[in-house]
């Protein structure tokens, strides 16, 4: 019986039918891309999440980046590279101790044999020209960052912080205020817009925001909470003279309704402007102090920040 | 002397660096800013490979810098010294640096996320360096550093047997191929291409000549052997016969030891060398004093790597050639595969085809030729020796190239929002000590291209947002002008009447200077307690000496916060010279602030004016007219002018 079946069934595949064929050309077909999508999908440590470090120039980029990769193994020509203008972006590799987020970067992870959580800190380059680079990584919905941009492999890694990085000595003297303003506005837009340009019931993911206020150790530097309410108060100023500047070229009078509800930053009608409004958006920002050199607060609290984030 | 010599990262690390001067870290900044970033410097920035003789130097107050650029690591090597002091053999300290550096540490620098690049033992490399090429320097300008630094290391050795030298000379005279080489001071690079080129010629002939006088090339290959045996560096010796200053024009060759095909040495001499190497090498190497032996060590490893350095740029020229039939055919074959799949690496003449459309495309866009070839071959130059992603055309990494330079190109460097400019000079904060005044604005522009309307349409946004306006006609020229002003204030103060902004007109008729007119009319209105003054000006070609000379008196009179060019949208080459010639008309200490683009809506896509003026100037465009009504001005939006510009239509 089983026998005869089996025969049947032999015959049957091997007799010149439509159907036969049919199904032998979608095999063909269909068997390469699922295999494709099995294997790519089966190789996660390809994908490290990622955190993306923002901010305008000579905040101290570069030199948190080069702080936390000499952290654990310091090089005898101290913790911090030189560091000069950047104009492309970079990324380190970077492991955090995932059982207890507080542990210093200049822990050796190994040496402890504490299990380690691996992310990627990508540096922008600050500059004007440049940053629109940086900001087309945070367009989308589920904000992705190509690892290809610095090494080989083209897999995409997730962006689960933001870190914005300002310089509070400058902040105190007027020029520097608007132009670090005007980037954090930006970055906060393209976040909102986000929010808005989800697709389907479910919502993106919560975006934290970390600024990150550097160069405490400087006398002449302004503590967290007043670089917070300074630069809660410049967005502010902003998004006033943006409301009644006028209109970017390409915005076509029909759309001007849609195009004004995209660019009011934060809650709407409210006068004031501050970080708070933003939990509407899934953005959550904190203002932490630090020092990248000399002998301020240091660069821990960041740590700790990023460490419970990735 | 030397201030400071840098190696970083083009993600902005420090990897190695020299100081003996300490030099500001801005000096350094505003280099990269500026040549790298914004592209200032008039021949286009980032040149891969030119060597730091061909980058033009960089000047920032006291200092210059020499550069070259790696890009393929992405590497920049500066040297900072004082202006004042001229050094010459700069160019080469940088060259070698790049040529070293890159030869010892390229696997450490290709290493995926990661900044740190061990190079402390790199010290002893740069001193050496720097030595040999400051006593180069002090001997003698003519002859190329490299050479007299090889001769020097063996100048206490007793001299060559005279028979060997006239064998040599003998031999180099019949050449005809490389006797041109003889007053050639240039780099071991320029002298060694020459060679090669003339390879094959230079080599028969040397043949030939040999056949005939066998006695001598003989004699002077059974000298070497015993001479070699009894010198510590046999490598060197060859440069012995170099030191009477005869017969060292080949010693780019001679270094070549390293590659044997390269070299144009008899044959003789070639097969006789690697065998005395290795006697020397094992008898006298463990028994020397370590410490004496380092320098010279260093020295040979280093004009090694130079040597292969030069070897492969050799190689890379000549890799032109077809290495046969067959090949070709497959490489063909795989490129065409390549081209579909992705995952291809670029080169230049992959690109040039790719090129030449996209340059076509942007003339069709009326962006100017200068500025659509400049603009193509910073892109192919980005490109060459890049790979494709996957599925990734040429055409389609050309354009995002593209999108993306022109983004950077267009993308003003600071801050424009006007609003909050008035909001600063008119009603300062009370910790800036500046004095409330009112913000000047002043517009020129050719004849006819909108200055007036676009004047108005300025003071019409300024009024929507409360502020009160002067407006001073410097027109004093064309018949009408005034009264055409007048006619957009009396219109302009019907329309906001409602809205609360107030405007008026400073006029003093015909025939006056333009520029105390200006002036008069600043005065006027810090008086009155205006807030922002616009001022118009008279039409003048941009080509007419006597009418632009009068810009920079009025520059210094009325000292206006922003002067305002109007351009039109429809101008087609000429946008260059004109954006040229007004950007230099206001004097040495001033130029344009911005652009405005008037009848955009005219043009459709073709909104190439726009990149050709940038491109001429580096001055930001501000707003775009769109249209004739007083609301149809727009602030200018990079994202919008680069999809159109890449608009196929």
């Amino acid at each position: 019986m089983s026998l005869q079946t089996l025969k049947d069934l032999l015959e049957v595949s091997l007799t010149p039918s439509p159907t036969v064929i049919i199904l032998g050309l979608v095999f063909c077909v269909v068997a390469p891309i699922l295999l494709h999508f099995l294997y790519s999908t089966a190789t996660p440590y390809t994908t490290l999440p990622s955190v993306l470090l923002l901010g305008p120039p000579g905040a101290g980029k570069t030199a948190l980046t080069t702080l936390f990769e000499r952290g654990p193994n310091q090089p005898p020509n101290g913790p911090v590279a030189k560091t000069h203008t950047s104009q492309v972006p970079s990324s380190i590799e970077l492991s955090v101790n995932s059982d207890d987020p507080s542990t210093s970067y200049k822990t050796n992870l190994d040496s402890e044999g504490a299990t380690a959580k691996k992310f990627l800190l990508v540096d922008t380059p600050g500059h004007p020209k440049l940053r629109a680079q940086s900001l087309v990584h945070l367009n989308s919905a589920e904000p992705t960052i190509k690892s290809s941009l610095v090494s080989d492999g083209g897999a995409k890694s997730k962006i689960k912080a933001v870190v914005f990085m300002v310089d509070a000595a400058a902040l105190a003297d007027g020029d520097a205020l608007p132009s670090a303003a005007e980037y954090l506005y930006d970055v906060l837009l393209t976040l909102q817009k986000r929010f808005h340009s989800r697709n389907g019931s479910r919502a993106p993911a919560s975006m934290p925001v970390l600024v990150a206020a550097n160069k405490l150790d400087l006398f002449t530097a302004l503590p967290a909470a007043l670089v917070k309410s300074n630069l809660e108060a410049e967005l502010g100023r902003i998004r006033a003279a943006r409301s009644k500047g006028l209109l970017d070229s390409g915005v076509g009078q029909d759309e001007v309704a849609a195009g004004e509800e995209g660019d009011w930053l934060g809650g709407d009608g409210s006068e004031k402007f501050s970080f708070a409004q933003m939990m509407e958006f899934d953005v959550d920002i904190d203002v932490i102090g630090g020092s990248v050199i000399g002998d301020g607060p240091g660069a821990e609290k960041w740590w700790k920040w990023i460490g419970e984030r990735v | 002397m030397l201030d400071t010599f840098e190696i970083l990262t083009t993600s902005g690390v420090v990897l190695w660096s020299r100081t003996y001067a300490s030099v500001s870290p801005t000096v350094v900044n505003n280099f990269i800013t500026d040549v790298f970033i914004e592209e200032k410097s008039s021949v286009a920035g980032a040149k891969n490979g030119a060597s730091a003789a061909e980058n033009p130097p960089y000047k920032h107050d006291q200092h210059t810098l020499r550069w070259t650029f790696e890009k393929e690591l992405g590497i920049i090597f500066v040297a900072v010294y004082r202006s004042l002091l001229h050094i010459s053999w700069i160019d080469k300290l940088v060259d070698n640096i790049r040529a070293i550096f890159v030869g010892l540490y390229r696997d450490e620098l290709t290493k995926p996320n990661t900044t740190i690049v061990e190079c402390l033992t790199f010290d002893q490399y740069f001193d050496q360096q720097l030595r040999e090429l400051e006593q180069a320097g002090g001997k003698s300008e003519g002859r190329a550093p490299k050479n007299e630094v090889l001769s020097e290391d063996t100048g206490d050795e007793p001299p060559s047997p005279p028979n060997l030298t006239r064998g040599q000379q003998a031999q180099r005279g019949a050449s005809p191929g490389s006797s041109p080489n003889v007053s050639r001071p240039g780099t071991p690079s320029a002298s060694h291409l020459l060679v090669a080129k003339a390879g094959p010629v230079a080599k028969m002939s040397r043949r030939a000549k040999k056949m005939q006088n066998t006695n001598s090339a003989l004699a002077s290959s059974g000298d070497e052997g015993p001479a070699r045996k009894a010198k510590a560096k046999p490598v060197k010796r060859g440069r012995k016969w170099d030191a009477d200053g005869l017969a060292d024009e080949d010693d780019g060759i001679q270094l070549d030891y390293s590659i044997p095909t390269l070299t144009s040495d008899s044959e003789v001499e070639a097969g006789a060398r690697p065998g005395a190497v290795e006697k020397v090498d094992a008898s006298t190497w463990g028994s020397q004093a370590k410490g004496k032996f380092v320098l010279k060590d260093l020295g040979d490893e280093v004009n090694s790597i130079l040597a292969d350095a030069d070897a492969k740029k050799n190689a890379a020229s000549k890799t032109d050639a077809p290495s046969g039939l067959v090949g070709t055919g497959l490489s063909a074959i795989g490129g065409l595969f390549r081209n579909v799949v992705g995952g291809k690496v670029l080169t230049k003449q992959d690109l040039d085809k790719a090129m030449k459309g996209m340059e076509e495309h942007l003339l069709k866009k009326n962006v100017a030729r200068e500025a659509a070839v400049r603009l193509c071959e910073g892109v192919e130059k980005e490109l060459v020796g890049v790979k494709t992603g996957s599925f990734e055309s040429i055409n389609a990494k050309i354009q995002k190239a593209m999108e993306a330079s022109l983004t950077k190109m267009l993308t003003p460097t600071s801050s424009l929002d006007l609003l909050r400019e008035i909001d600063a000079i008119t009603s300062p904060s009370a910790t800036s000590l500046r004095k409330a005044r009112p913000y000047v604005m002043s517009i020129v522009g050719v004849n006819g291209v909108g200055k007036s309307t676009n004047l108005s349409k300025i003071c019409f946004f300024l009024l929507q947002n409360k502020y009160k306006v002067l407006i001073a006609a410097g027109d004093t020229f064309r018949s009408g002008a005034v009264e055409q002003l007048a006619v957009h204030v009396r219109n302009l103060k019907e329309l906001t009447a409602r809205e609360g902004g107030q405007v008026e007109l400073y006029q003093k008729g015909y025939g006056k200077d333009a520029a105390t007119v200006a002036k008069d009319a600043v005065a006027y209105a810090a008086q009155e307690g205006f807030n922002v003054v616009l001022i118009d000006t008279a039409g003048r070609r941009h080509n007419d000496q006597r009418l632009m000379s009068s810009l920079e008196k009025f520059a210094k009179f009325a000292q206006p916060d922003k002067i305002l060019m109007v351009g039109e949208a429809l101008v087609g080459t000429d946008s260059v010279a004109q954006a040229r010639n007004f950007n230099a008309a206001f004097g040495s200490g001033r130029s344009l602030d911005g652009f405005i683009i008037s009848k955009c809506d005219t043009v459709g896509d073709m909104v190439g004016t726009l990149v050709s003026i940038v491109h001429a100037t580096n001055v930001p465009v501000l707003f775009v007219g769109v249209g004739q009504h007083y609301s149809d001005l727009r602030n200018f939006s990079v994202k919008w002018a680069v999809e159109k510009l890449l608009s196929s239509t």
